[in-house]
């Protein structure tokens, strides 16, 4: 899994280190992020491009179809052919990922996803975006998804931190203290 | 010896001139010419008993005397010899005894000393057996407690989330979200 990041931060590099220079690193990250919603989704083009019998150069070729069809531009037509044509499509959601974290980096930004039982509303999705980059010193971007399973309460995390405003976090943390005695 | 074959030579001269005298009826000895040839013939036997009966008679004898003194000195040398084997057979008995009583006691020495480490052995191992239950038993209370500590943690928890699930309303969904945003100070 290591070792699939890393190919994946190794593909995104490039790409952004291309993307800079044309000044569109926003732009190509969402074109980017749109071939790999449609791969994702499409389980057939996941089902071609994925499969080592068939020719690189086919690979290359749909991947590249896939990508024009998304409305990508040549820049991104082309790095999805080449990842394609290595074999790495299963890679895309992460180079995705970490093409996104350049992006961000350079932008001075963070992303959280926040889980939470009920939606936030926008005034709590502002009260926490301010207290997030307060803390990190950093623009936020929250993903919000609401999870029913949790209690009440949210759980975010940005990056490798996260902060647990669960009640099934503190229940759990009870539940720990109770069991220890 | 010697004397009896005197008498035979006396009796053998002497008989037959009594023999002469009773013939002539001149009583026993006649004293004339023929007790010159008495005499003569007295000697002659004398001589010729001493030659052929007197001295292998006497050699025998000698002989005899050898042999029975050799038996002897052979009869004591054999006591002597068988003496000395019993005396010898005594010690080596006794040493055997001596011996034999040393590798008794060895060995009843070695017996109590390994019957002592056996015991010894025996009352450690109980020893360690007793302690290890003991340890083994309050680690099972331990885990016993904690295994119960951990159900009644469980069941009260699965309860309270029961009862979170049930009476929690919107406003105090609002309430714990605005709760936890208070407190993402505390991140960093």
């Amino acid at each position: 899994m290591r070792s699939h990041e890393r190919t994946a931060r190794r593909y995104a590099k490039a790409l952004y280190d291309v993307a800079r220079e044309a000044g569109a690193t926003e732009a190509i990250g969402q074109e980017l992020e749109q071939v790999a919603a449609v791969f994702t989704g499409d389980a057939g083009a996941h089902d071609v491009l994925t499969r080592p019998w068939i020719k690189p150069a086919d690979r290359r070729g749909v991947a590249m179809g896939i990508a024009q069809k998304a409305g990508a531009g040549k820049l991104v037509q082309d790095f999805v052919g080449l990842v394609a044509e290595r074999g790495r499509a299963d890679h895309l959601p992460e180079i995705v990922g970490a093409y996104r974290t350049l992006v961000d980096d350079e932008l001075g930004r963070a992303r959280a996803q926040v889980r939470s039982a009920v939606a936030l509303t926008d005034g709590e999705k502002r009260a926490l975006s301010g207290k997030l980059e307060h803390a990190l010193g950093k623009r936020i971007i929250l993903e919000e998804q609401v999870d029913a399973t949790l209690l009440g309460g949210f759980i975010a995390q940005v990056g490798s931190l996260i902060f647990d405003g669960s009640l099934d976090g503190q229940l759990a943390r009870m539940r720990q203290r109770l069991a220890r005695g | 010896m010697i004397r009896v074959l005197a008498i035979a030579a006396l009796l053998l001269g002497v008989l037959p001139a009594a023999a002469l005298a009773s013939e002539g009826g001149g009583g026993l000895i006649n004293l004339d010419r023929s007790i010159i040839i008495q005499g003569i013939n007295f000697l002659l036997l004398l001589l010729i008993l001493g030659k052929l009966l007197y001295k292998p008679l006497l050699a025998k004898m000698e002989e005899r005397t050898q042999a029975i003194r050799k038996s002897l000195e052979e009869a004591q040398a054999a006591r002597a010899e068988a003496q000395r084997e019993r005396e010898e057979h005594a010690g080596k008995l006794q040493a055997a005894y001596a011996e034999a009583q040393a590798i008794r006691a060895t060995a009843l020495k070695e017996a109590a000393e390994e019957q002592r480490r056996l015991v010894e052995g025996a009352r450690a191992e109980a020893g360690r057996l007793v302690e290890s239950a003991r340890n083994e038993m309050a680690q099972e209370v331990t885990r016993a407690r904690q295994a119960l500590r951990q159900e009644v943690v469980d069941l009260a928890i699965t309860a309270a989330e029961r009862l979170i699930r049930k009476s929690l309303r919107d406003e105090d969904h609002r309430r714990i979200v605005q709760d936890a945003i208070g407190r993402v100070e505390k991140v960093g």
